[in-house]
This record gives structure tokens, sequence and C-alpha cells, in this order.
């Protein structure tokens, strides 16, 4: 409950700030000070410390596995600001407002890890999606950030009304909102599961993974986190992204088995699916913020893993994938901000001019592929050993492991164009030392969570 | 006296498809009736085609101009901030009702509810939502 309140009420705060205070490197400062509190109270929360208590009739429930999700994904949104907060606040006129939507998202990422009715999931969706809109659209005068709004908000606000619909068919089935709700009828002579349960769910996971983005419902992603301002796309194909599975994994968690033997096939075709369109695309952009879009419809692909397994240890992989995904992307968008050409060309001889900055972006790329002694590897690793626990086919698992060798091309040009290309890497401005230091920090997280992974599982269960 | 014994006792009827009997009669009627009478006045009725009659009724004055102009956007703001306020109200009716019942914990609930509306109206105040003059 500490979250959801903390954080709805900074961004209140944050709103009031926006007129009163008219220094703009101020909002960055006050958004800092607010996550951190946010942070605290979280953790206060998670040790049972300290925390606000209101009686929410059984509508939300408060659980290890969630507030500890609620951690990572602020101290990730924590980390974004300390990295690309300047970029933030020189979006657009409304610095202020784009930290109050942020906040907002946070509220929501917090109801999403805790709902306990199917009303509160659709109500953290809606307030996870609709600043999204808006951070979307805040590049105001630029066509494309446009357009990109638009889109999504048509297509978003679609598949809120399938979700709508899905969670009407199921409270037809079950008579109530409740997660764990299971609505049975009489079948010719045997008790079967409700027709109208198994329909409303499927609507239900329909509109989640168009949220997260997984094909065949992905045909929005790129051109959305192509329009958008960088910094926002970094921010919605991370923290956002990871949190909608959190909310997946919750809702087929209490409502295993409803799919019956279909669900062998449909999820696994998912997850080839996914897999297939994101790295097979990617392979052919030239451009590197196009390259990330279609990466993460890829990785979002792994993540569908976690869903299939429903173990402990797939849960414990999404944690970890989230992290190392978060920590990768964000730190690339970082720098992707700064240059002035977005293309693979325009970051060659990066590592000439930069050399930590292109030090740091190929550890994230390395740790996106997967490749040992970084985190991306044993993120991967996780989810594949956990799906081979819950007798998961070997076929699926080669898939996986060849299309993780695909993304291996398109994540190397970027490396081969910061190294081993001449050029001249243009930058909007030279970066500062913090932001050098931060990269560092950043790549030195993912080497450490690579060698050491339990360092993030200790912290779920001790 | 069959007749109104049948109007009577139609709340007082098992709830079966045949009692919906009327109502279907009804309905067919409503739709055949309206029907008619549209099909009838464009058969029979008297027809005068003049360019007049195409134009858009500005009150008998002669039109000016196409209706589709660019239209200030603080009208859409205004009219936004009417419906968002206006649903504000609505929800005083039911805890108007409620009031007694809810006692003071429905009314710090009232209360929270009110004032993050006021913080809100506060901010579009102050970042001149409604500031009419340029």
């Amino acid at each position: 409950m500490n979250a959801i309140i903390v954080s709805a009420v900074f961004g209140v705060l944050m709103m009031f700030a926006s007129f009163l205070v008219n220094n703009k490197n101020v909002y960055r400062y006050l958004a800092i000070i607010g996550l951190s509190v946010l942070l605290l109270a979280n953790i206060l929360e998670t040790y049972a410390i300290w925390s606000i208590k209101f009686d929410s009739f059984l509508q939300l429930s408060f659980e290890r596995f969630g507030l500890f999700f609620n951690s990572i994904a602020i101290a990730a949104t924590l980390f974004y600001v300390l990295l690309s907060g300047k970029d933030i606040v020189r979006v657009g006129n409304y610095s202020a407002e784009y930290f109050v939507l942020i906040f907002f998202i946070l509220c929501g990422v917090s109801l999403i890890t805790s709902y306990n009715s199917l009303l509160m999931l659709f109500l953290g969706i809606e307030i996870i999606s609709i600043p999204l809109y808006i951070l979307t659209g805040s590049d105001k005068k630029n066509l494309k950030s446009n357009e990109a709004a638009l889109k999504y908000f048509l297509m978003g606000a679609f598949s809120t009304g399938l979700m709508l619909m899905g969670i009407a068919l199921s409270y037809g089935a079950v008579g109530n909102f409740g997660l764990e709700g299971r609505g049975v009828v009489a079948f010719g002579g045997s008790m079967r599961v409700s027709f109208l349960e198994v329909a409303g769910l499927l609507l239900l996971f329909i509109s989640m993974s168009f949220k997260a983005s997984a094909a065949p419902f992905h045909f929005w992603t790129p051109d959305v986190y192509e329009g958008a301002p960088s910094v926002f796309t970094s921010f919605m194909a991370t923290i956002v992204k990871a949190t909608v599975f959190i909310g997946m994994i919750k809702l087929l968690e209490a409502r295993t088995g409803i799919f019956g033997p279909t669900w062998q096939i449909i999820l696994p075709l998912m997850i080839v699916l996914t897999l297939a369109i994101g790295n097979i695309t990617a392979v052919f952009q030239q451009s590197v913020k196009r390259m990330l879009a279609y990466s993460s419809i890829a990785q979002a692909g792994f993540m569908l893993f976690a869903l299939w397994s429903a173990n402990d240890m797939g849960r414990e992989g999404i944690l970890l994938y989230s992290v190392a995904y978060t920590l990768a992307t964000v730190g690339i968008f970082a720098v992707l901000v700064k240059m002035k050409d977005y293309t693979f060309d325009g970051f060659n001889g990066l590592a000439a001019k930069q050399p930590l900055v292109a030090a740091s972006v190929a550890v994230f790329v390395l740790s996106l592929a997967g490749i040992p002694l970084t985190a991306g590897f044993f993120a991967k690793y996780f989810m594949l050993a956990s799906a081979i626990k819950s007798g998961a086919g070997v076929w699926l698992l080669v898939v996986a492991v060849v299309f993780a060798a695909v993304s291996v091309y398109y994540y190397f040009r970027l490396i081969q164009a910061m190294y081993f290309k001449e050029g001249e890497a243009e930058m909007f401005e030279q970066p500062t030392n913090s932001f050098k230091g931060m990269l560092a920090i950043f790549a030195v997280l993912l080497i450490v969570l690579g060698i050491a992974p339990s360092l993030l599982f200790n912290y779920l269960y001790f | 006296m069959l007749w109104t014994n049948f109007l009577m006792n139609v709340s007082t009827a098992s709830n079966t498809a045949v009692d919906y009997f009327p109502i279907g009669i009804q309905l067919i009627f409503a739709v055949g009736f309206v029907a008619t009478m549209i099909g009838v006045s464009a058969l029979i009725g008297p027809k005068r085609q003049t360019s007049d009659k195409l134009q858009s009724f500005e009150s008998g004055i002669e039109s000016v101009g196409n209706a589709r102009q660019p239209m200030a956007i603080k009208y859409f703001l205004v009219a936004i901030l009417f419906v968002l306020f206006d649903v504000e109200v609505i929800f005083f009716y039911p805890y108007a009702i409620n009031f007694r019942d809810l006692g003071w914990n429905g009314f710090f609930a009232v209360l929270m509810f009110v004032s993050l509306f006021l913080a809100g109206f506060i901010y579009i105040i102050k970042k001149g939502a409604l500031k009419w003059e340029d």
C-alpha cells in the first residue's frame, strides 16, 4: 500500500511544483528525492517495518514477490532519472509534468503487482497506459511523435475494450471479480470449466499481450517506440513492459489450467512467433532506435517463457530478466538520446572519442545478446531452465537459442560500428562526468549480476 | 372484464417467454407504424425541389462560409473540464443518500476524493487553463 499512496502523493506534489517552482533543474532533484523516499517506503513495507494500512476489501493483496518487484521498478526508475533526467526536462515545455506522469505510472505499477481482483488489474493497466499515451506525444512539435501518440492511443483504447469485455465475461462465469474465482458449469453429466470464463480470460490475455507487445499483437510497437521521444521510449520499453509480465504471471498462476491442453499449443506458438518476428525484423533495421524496438519484441519472447513454466524458477527468472533488460536498454537509450544520427553509421568511431561510453554500451549490448559474464546470460538461462523444469519440449529451447544467436548479429553491429569503423560519432553535447559515471555503474551492475545472480534473489527470500 | 384482468395479472404471472408476447407485439407495432408513416408521407406528399432547400438553415439568413473552421482549443478545454467536474458532482448523490450509514470512514474517503479533485482544480487554474484572453 505504501508504494501506491506515496507515488500518488509525490505525483500531486510534483504537479504543484510545476507552478510554484520556475527552475527546471529543481524538478529533477525533486523527482530524485521523491523516488528515493518511494523506494524507502516500499522497502519498509517489504520487511513489515512500517506501512500505511487501509482496508481494501480484498481488492489488493500484498506479498513478497510483488513488493520486491515494486522495489526493482522504483529503483530502475531512480537510476533512469539519475541517468537521463536532464533529457527528460528537455523534451518540451512541461518538464515537471513528465515526472508527474512517471510517478503516476509507478502508482499503476504497484497496483498491478498487488491486485487481487480483476477490477484492480484493469485500473492498474489504465493508470499505466494513459500517462504513456501522453508521454508518447510529449514532443508536441514533432509530427512523428503526434502520429505515434494517436496510433498508440487508438490501438491501446481498443485493447482496453477487449480487456473489459474479458473481465465482463469472466464475471458472468464466476459471479465476482476475484482473482481466484473459478466458474464451473454442468456439461453432459460432468462439471467443466465455464466456457464464458475461458473466453474472458483469453480476451484478457490477448489484451495484456498487446500491452507487453508479444506477437501477434506487436504491430504498434515499432512505430510508437520510434515516434516517441527516446527518453520515454526507454521507460515504456523496460519498466512498463516488465510490469505487464508480472501482471500476466499473477493472473495465470491464480487460474492455472484454465485453457486446458490447448495452452501447450497457444503459448509455444506465441513464443516462437514473437522471437521470430522480433529477431528477424531487427536484422534489417538501419536505425538503432527501431532495432531496439524490435529487440524489445524479441526480449518479450524470452519473458513469455516465465508464463509457460509457471514455477518458482520462472518467477526468479522474470525478476532477473527485468533487471538485466531494463538496465541494459535504459543505458543504451541514454546514449542514443545524445547522438545526432540514430542510424548504425551514427555510432561509427564512438570508441575513439568516448572510450568509457563506448565500453559501457558494449557491455549493455553483450548483456542484451546474452553473452556469459553479463546478467543477460543468466536471465536467459533461468528462463530456459525453468521451462525445462516444467517439461518443455527440446525443440522449443533449440528455437529460442537459435534466435538468441540471430540477435547476436544485430547487437554486434553496434559494437562493430563503435570499435571497428572510422567515423565521426557526433553528439549533441559532450557527456558529463556524472553521466559517464552512471553509465559505468550500470555496466558494473550488469557484470556483477552476471557473475552472481543470487545477489538479487537473496532479497526476494530474506 | 377479461381484458383488464389480463393487464392486471401481468405482474404476478410466472416469468416465461409467453409473458413477453405483448411486448413483442408492441415492438412490431411501433416499428411498423413508424415505417408506414414515413413511407406513406414520402410517397404521397407534395415535392418541390429547389436549390434553397439544399442549403443549411441559418434562421432565414443566407448561409455564410464553411462550418468546418478551425476553432480555438479553449472551447474544447473548458468543455472537458466541465465534464470532469460534472462527474465529480454526480458522485455526491450516492454519498448523500448513504451519508449516515457510511459514518466517519465514508466522510474521510469522500474528503480524500474531493481534495484530490481540488488539487487538480488548483493546478489547472494556476496553469492558466481557464484564462480566456491570450
